[in-house]
């Protein structure tokens, strides 16, 4: 509140980004690769916090997105429309070598375009894409972890796949969910938690999309939904941790 | 996925919600399962096209005698629902609650949402107002707090230092004063009219809007032990005791509970249909039974050491569970039908207020309406109608009207939650709509601005319920196994339908029932590794020492942390 004018640059937007997809495509796996630029072969990454915060640098604004993962909730259609509620964005990912995981994200894409909010920024990420990369094995990232423990069900097919081979688990092609993302007005990417690929500019291209100024108008103002998360005040809400709640007497401006 | 848990927790109830994310925190793998389609069950909050559906399938189940022993139960929970009309569009901006409930702003269920993190996920706002109904169109204030009553122009002086006496002793250490003594359980109204000397006025005021009451043959103790609370809970945020939760509150927080399950490796199944719960004998060496559950469309049944069930599926678990104890003992709990209407209006509801309660002999002449409320509506408001006050109401027992607004988030203009305890308990269902329309019309004319030309609108959506709700018992150990001697198996017990109380009890039942599974499963380990999940190291040894583990805490100075 008190620093206006000065804080141009620290005065960071927050945004509620949330994923979507089916179980496995890779959506826990992308959060963590942007987040702390890690990833887990055959193994389900542990978010394990009610959501992950990473800042996103742009030439002329920092965001600050704050990242709900679906806590395992998509499996059995149990995502709440709490989830949703007062997200300015979706990754909504598929699996490139699983052609259902495809019509999986557009019913997601769907169900955004009337649970959300109407001025959603969505990115569609086509995942998995080292798959069906002829032998990249030079990326290294993880070729100790990935030897041990047998795959479960929910893996993905063995990835020393090499060159043609590789190509030919890829099950989508690039053109086909291009051409849905640009008809269905969503941000398109390929890429690969596993690697690396494509994961830091699905989120740099969505922050350039999200319109800054609507959130922070909108955040001043009457606290209308599609302000930003958590209120900080706006028409008489509270903060209820007692830390962030300070200056409790009155003040009801 | 595993298909074996330490802990299978049957309905997404506020009850069930907490305690299932309170036992995935402690370490224990949870499966949380309802048939809905959405969470939250009786608490839960819909839009209007759920509502909608929610209604349907109640009233129409009767009809289906096939239907699952779970929408059986719910059906004879509610009856006389009345035909809704089709509901407005922009359904989903509407987020009605089938619990309306006010949270004190200290008490179990803050500490919990607190403790928890589910603080995080939502927002709240504080109450804006308490106002007793009192003629068409006009409400009086409730004097709230000892500002308040100082304030106040409109009570006598005597009026003034009886009031606050009274204020003086609910805030205070009331247990075993003489006041008290021998009156614990005496009708709480007469209780502030023969000790404290109040005025009719002043006594209504306090019983029906302070404490909340339903009848003037409440009993004392408890009421003054409400007030006590929420004295001191005012003044935490603001001005009321009272926050209310957006998105219509209980049904939005259930959600943020079962999502702080997940996130901690609880897995959450909804919309998927019972079919059977058996129990299996101990395996070898172990004490215990396990229970297994079929789901619909599952191939494999889900087990479990421990079942919490919410008692509208305890059918499954009479029929199935056991191959001896056939017995059914009496149900634990008594019963109480309420009368509860939805009404969504289009335009929002005014308090243009008389002055506060005077004394009987000081007739409200020349009380003049306040200008503010004239203008500014109300958005997150109680009003109240004591016994007696609408001509066409109930004599005997006092409706609260919740109204949340836009500022809740609940609907593009307002909802209003009314709910009447009835008396009695007659074998035929009494007509809600026509029970609640004196209700109804008394709310819509505060929809008129005051002294302007405008007409009185009408809802655009109403539903009307009679809900048979069971009670809490007074004792102590709520908590009982469905069956005989079942250590295993418990339903969560009724929550308190006051308002203003409901959450609190959740909160504490939930945290009876976890200790409860804690003490059931403690020393002996599910999870011999390799057998379902892969569980972190040495995790079934850890002692358990408080209901909710301290939070991550917020580093939120530099960039790129995660918490
Ligand atoms: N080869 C490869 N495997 C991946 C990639 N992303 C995720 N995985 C693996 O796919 C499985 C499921 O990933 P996860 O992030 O849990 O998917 P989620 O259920 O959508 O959250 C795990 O075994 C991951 O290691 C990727 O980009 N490439
Ligand atoms: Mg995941």
């Amino acid at each position: 509140m008190a620093d206006s004018a000065s804080g141009a640059t620290d005065k960071s937007v927050q945004v509620k980004l949330v994923l979507l997809g089916e179980a496995a495509v890779g959506k826990s796996s992308i959060v963590l690769r942007f987040v702390s630029n890690e990833f887990q072969a055959n193994k389900e990454p542990t978010i394990g916090a009610a959501f992950l915060t990473q800042k996103c640098r742009l030439e002329d604004r920092v965001l600050r997105y704050e990242i709900w993962d679906t806590a395992g909730q998509e499996r059995f259609h149990s995502l709440a429309p709490m989830y949703y509620r007062n997200a300015q964005a979706a990754v909504v990912v598929y699996d490139v070598t699983k052609a259902a995981s495809l019509e999986k994200a557009k019913s997601w894409v769907k169900e955004l375009q009337r649970q959300a909010n109407p001025n959603i920024v969505i990115a569609l990420a086509g995942n998995k894409v080292d798959l069906v990369q002829p032998s990249a094995s030079t990326s290294g990232t993880t070729s100790s972890e990935s030897e041990d423990e047998a795959d479960d069900a929910t893996a993905t097919p063995e990835e020393t796949a090499g060159g043609e081979q590789a190509e030919s688990l890829r099950q989508v092609p690039r053109d086909e969910a291009e051409a849905y993302a640009k008809e269905a007005g969503l941000l398109f990417f390929e890429t690969s938690a596993k690697t690396g690929e494509g994961i830091v500019e699905i989120f740099t291209e969505i922050a350039k999309k999200i319109p800054i100024e609507h959130i922070l108008a909108s955040t001043r103002g009457a606290g209308r939904p599609g302000a930003g998360g958590r209120p900080g005040a706006p028409d008489g809400g509270v903060t209820l941790d007692e830390n962030a709640a300070k200056g409790k007497d009155a003040c009801n401006c | 996925m595993a298909s074996h848990y330490d802990v299978i927790v049957i309905g997404t109830g506020l009850t069930e919600s907490i305690t299932a994310a309170a036992l995935s925190k402690a370490g224990f793998t949870v499966a949380h399962i309802d048939e809905n389609l959405y969470y939250g069950g009786d608490e839960a909050s819909l839009d209007l096209d759920d509502l909608d559906q929610w209604a349907k399938k109640r009233s129409a189940a009767s009809d289906k005698p096939l239907s699952s022993p779970y929408l059986q139960a719910q059906a004879e929970k509610f009856v006389s629902i009345s035909a809704v009309a089709s509901p407005p569009p922009h359904s989903r901006q509407y987020s009605v609650s089938l619990l309306p409930s006010l949270i004190p702003s200290t008490g179990p269920f803050i500490a919990s949402l607190i403790a928890s993190g589910v603080s995080r996920y939502g927002g709240y706002k504080l109450l804006e107002r308490v106002a007793i109904y009192h003629s068409a169109g006009l409400v009086k204030n409730v004097p709230g707090s000892k500002e308040d009553v100082f304030k106040s122009k409109d009570l006598s002086l005597v009026e003034k230092r009886r009031l606050m006496r009274f204020l003086l002793f609910a805030a205070g250490d009331f247990a075993g004063s003489k006041e008290l003594q021998g009156h614990e359980d005496a009708p709480f109204i007469d209780f502030l009219r023969t000790t404290f000397s109040l005025s009719m006025d002043v006594a209504t005021a306090i019983t029906y809007a302070l404490a909340f009451c339903s009848a003037a043959s409440d009993p004392t103790l408890p009421a003054l032990t409400r007030i006590h609370h929420y004295l001191r809970s005012s003044g935490r945020y603001g001005n009321s005791p009272f926050l209310v939760g957006h998105y219509g509150g209980a049904g939005e927080i259930v959600q943020g509970f079962c999502r702080v399950s997940a996130v901690v490796g609880g897995v959450c199944i909804l919309a998927r249909n019972i079919l059977s719960i058996k129990q299996s004998p101990p395996p070898e060496g172990h004490p215990q039974p396990t229970y297994v559950v079929e789901l619909e469309g599952f191939d494999e049944p889900l087990t479990s050491r421990l079942i919490i069930s919410a008692p509208d599926y305890t059918p499954f678990l009479s029929n199935g569970t056991s191959q001896d104890n056939t017995h059914s003992s009496p149900p634990p709990f008594s019963s109480r039908r309420v009368a509860r209407g939805v009404i969504v209006i289009d335009h929002p509801i005014y308090f243009p207020f008389l002055a506060p309660p005077s004394s009987d002999s000081d007739p409200i002449v020349g009380a003049s309406v306040s200008t503010e409320s004239m203008i500014t509506p109300v958005d997150t408001a109680v009003l109240v109608f004591p016994p007696s006050f609408l001509p066409d109401g109930s004599s005997t027992t006092a409706a609260h009207a919740f109204i949340t607004g836009a500022g809740s988030m609940s609907a593009p203009v307002g909802i209003v939650n009314i709910s009447l305890p009835l008396d009695g308990a007659g074998s035929s269902p009494p007509d809600a709509k026509a029970i609640l329309t004196p209700y109804v019309n008394a709310t819509m004319a505060l929809t008129k601005r005051p002294s302007s030309g405008d007409v009185v609108s009408d809802p655009i959506f109403t539903l009307f319920y009679i809900q048979n709700q069971l009670l809490p018992s007074n004792s102590e150990n709520e908590v009982t196994p469905p069956l005989p001697d079942l250590e295993t198996c418990f339903t969560t017990p009724p929550i308190s339908p006051t308002l203003s109380e409901c959450a609190d009890s959740a909160a504490m039942n939930a945290e009876k029932l976890f200790w409860k599974a804690v003490n059931a499963l403690k020393g002996h380990p599910t999870h011999t590794p390799g057998q379902g999940e892969e569980i972190p190291e040495g995790q079934d040894l850890v002692e358990i020492e408080s209901f909710w583990p301290p939070l991550e805490t917020i580093v939120d100075d530099e960039g790129d942390e995660s918490w």
